[in-house]
């Protein structure tokens, strides 16, 4: 099981890391694209017009499914930000209870925003909603890469909810307690 | 319920959730759901869905991960190495002598950097041991580079301009040229301040060095060209209109690429650790930002904000002293809670207010900011004394202490922009718009 898990959470991670390089990919050729323009037309030759289609859509889209797919393997890492000031304050014994709530509170919150954008994509998917402008991209795929995250983030609770359960404290807490530059924003 | 009975219930449901430690983002989300439940007509899970959805699929919000990215690579350069060889030779002839390098290697940090703790960590990784070493007093090095590092959030690129942006609809090209400025006198102060203290506290000084000769400060200096480049590149291109803050925000992750592979410190193992430590924090802030935007629907049923701002509309209170009530409730709020939070907690709930008093919301973004700043440095919770404390093992209220006049002249420049809010308008009413 463990193995399993781990694989799903860090897989999923790849797959938002792979958006992020997707979008800097593709503005990036948009931008050289632009460039190149900008150097031919002070060389008085014809331009290349060269335009990636809908580009703000779909960077759009990448960033949805980035943002949702890492959602599991970023609570992993004790990168999700939380008030530990009262957390801290408390006994290891006393924690444990209010971790096991925190946890448990949280699967539950993040069980019920699963099935609402399961449900939202399965309508884009069943009316056919697209993007609007030239490149029509269905609405149901980043959508269901979005709910997809969120069943990831709460099976993550719900694992982590087991190792407080059985451990005593959340398999992360090392790692949130260290300072990962750039969590203030 | 009445109006204000609901808001105080929500108010205290959301602190009691985010005191026993759940996650900001699923706080907010849950207060906005019990928001929406106080109108039954209204479908929860549906608001919940399309709210999410919209905030998350947003091209502008597509500079947040790859600003955080570029930083991600910047700070596994020898940028910070740089930045002390080719700033010392110059600034060791003001009053203060090194004690400069924390504010203006921070100040020009802060212009490739979007984060506060970043800066504070890249700048003081080299300052402080060599700060130190030379004998300068660990008072003024800590509380300055405490104090410094905030600029990272006033100079752009900031995330957390990206931040107020994307939740208030604001431009986040013109919030950014928007906080130049104020970032420039800030950091002015921060130097004034070195500076008098290092005229008045002469004894406390280690003795100079022997200056070099000008080649080979001119020679030294050579070092601050490919950050120069850097800022030209990114910065310049969102002032000339040449790109949007997206487009920028992807000129710089090449560019930082170009950079560290350039000076060898480009390895694979970096650059994976560069992608996914970027992923994961641009996803805590994307997941907070969606929750946030549930809040915000959930909010607009409950007409809380909007009775907010006639209530206080009833006052009649002069827009100085409106601003002081705000101020010392977000310093008190600052102590608790991060950044982000204030930010999002505050366009759910006080942007109608605002704009009811007729503050511009540009200007008003460049004076969030100064608050957070603020929180930045102020104990119990405050990411650049966690930072230091990392660094130098020192109690954070004792570095807060050490960080208080710094705080002092952080409000000071609250009274300026309030005062002059052309500080913070001028230069963006000059830009070009981005296409």
């Amino acid at each position: 099981m463990r193995p399993a898990l781990d694989w799903v959470y860090r897989g999923a991670l790849w797959a938002s890391a792979l958006c992020l390089v997707a979008i800097a990919v593709l503005v990036g050729v948009q931008l050289g694209a632009r460039l190149i323009d900008g150097v031919l037309a002070l060389l008085h030759l014809p331009r290349t017009e060269f335009v990636l289609l809908s580009l703000n859509e779909i960077c759009g889209y990448l960033l949805a499914a980035a943002s949702f797919l890492a959602l599991g393997g970023t609570l992993k890492a004790g990168a999700h930000i939380r008030v530990t000031l009262v957390l801290a304050a408390l006994s290891e014994k006393r924690r444990r209870y209010v971790e096991l709530w925190a946890f448990g509170f949280a699967a539950a919150a993040c069980a019920y925003m699963t099935g609402h954008l399961a449900s939202f994509a399965w309508v884009s998917f069943r009316f056919h909603e697209v993007s609007p402008g030239v490149v029509r991209v269905p609405l149901a795929y980043p959508q269901a890469a979005m709910s997809l995250g969120a069943l990831i983030l709460t099976i993550a609770l719900l694992d982590e909810l087991s190792v407080v359960a059985t451990r005593g404290r959340p398999s992360f807490r090392a790692a949130e307690d260290a300072i990962t530059v750039g969590k203030e924003g | 319920m009445s109006v204000l009975e609901l808001s105080i219930v929500l108010m205290l449901l959301l602190f009691a959730i985010l005191g026993s430690g759940v996650w900001i983002a699923v706080a907010l989300a849950v207060c906005g759901f019990a928001a929406v439940m106080t109108k039954v007509a209204t479908p929860a899970g549906q608001v919940l869905a399309t709210s999410m959805w919209t905030a998350s699929n947003s091209w502008d919000l597509t500079a947040l991960p790859m600003f955080i990215w570029m930083g991600e690579i910047l700070y596994r350069t020898k940028l910070s190495d740089d930045m002390f060889e080719g700033l010392a030779p110059w600034l060791q002839r003001l009053p203060g002598r090194l004690l400069h390098v924390n504010v203006v290697g921070c100040a020009i940090f802060a212009a490739v950097s979007g984060s506060s703790a970043a800066t504070c960590a890249t700048i003081g990784r080299i300052a402080l041991p060599e700060l130190l070493k030379r004998g300068y007093d660990e008072r003024m090095a800590i509380g300055t580079l405490a104090g410094s590092g905030t600029l990272g959030l006033l100079i752009p690129p900031s995330i957390i301009m990206i931040v107020y942006a994307t939740a208030t609809d604001q431009s986040i090209a013109r919030l950014f040229i928007a906080g130049v400025i104020p970032g420039m006198v800030l950091a002015s102060l921060f130097m004034g301040f070195i500076a008098g203290w290092a005229l008045l506290n002469n004894t406390r000084m280690p003795p100079p060095e022997p200056r070099l000769p000008i080649r080979q400060r001119i020679q030294a200096s050579r070092r601050l060209l490919p950050v120069v480049l850097l800022i030209i590149g990114v910065i310049g291109s969102i002032y000339g209109g040449l790109a949007s803050a997206t487009e920028a925000a992807v000129v710089g992750v090449f560019l930082a690429l170009i950079l560290s592979w350039w000076s060898g410190t480009l390895s694979r193992q970096g650059f994976i650790d560069s992608l996914l430590g970027a992923t994961r924090t641009s996803c805590m802030i994307a997941f907070i930002l969606a929750g946030a935007a549930y809040l915000t629907a959930a909010m607009g049923f409950t007409g809380i904000p909007r009775a907010l701002a006639e209530w206080i509309t009833e006052f009649n209170m002069p827009s100085w002293a409106l601003l002081s009530v705000l101020t010392a409730f977000y310093i008190v709020l600052g102590c608790f809670l991060d950044g982000i939070s204030m930010v999002v907690l505050t366009t759910s709930i006080i942007i109608p207010l605002v704009t009811k008093a007729g503050f511009d919301l540009i200007w008003f973004g460049i004076y969030i900011v100064l608050v957070v700043e603020m929180a930045q440095i102020t104990p119990p919770v405050g990411f650049n004394l966690y930072v230091l404390q990392g660094m130098t093992g020192r109690n954070i209220f004792a570095i807060g202490t050490y960080a208080l006049p710094l705080f002092i002249l952080m409000c000071l420049s609250v009274v300026l922009i309030a005062a002059f809010p052309g500080i913070a308008l001028w230069l963006p009413s000059t830009m070009l718009d981005a296409r």
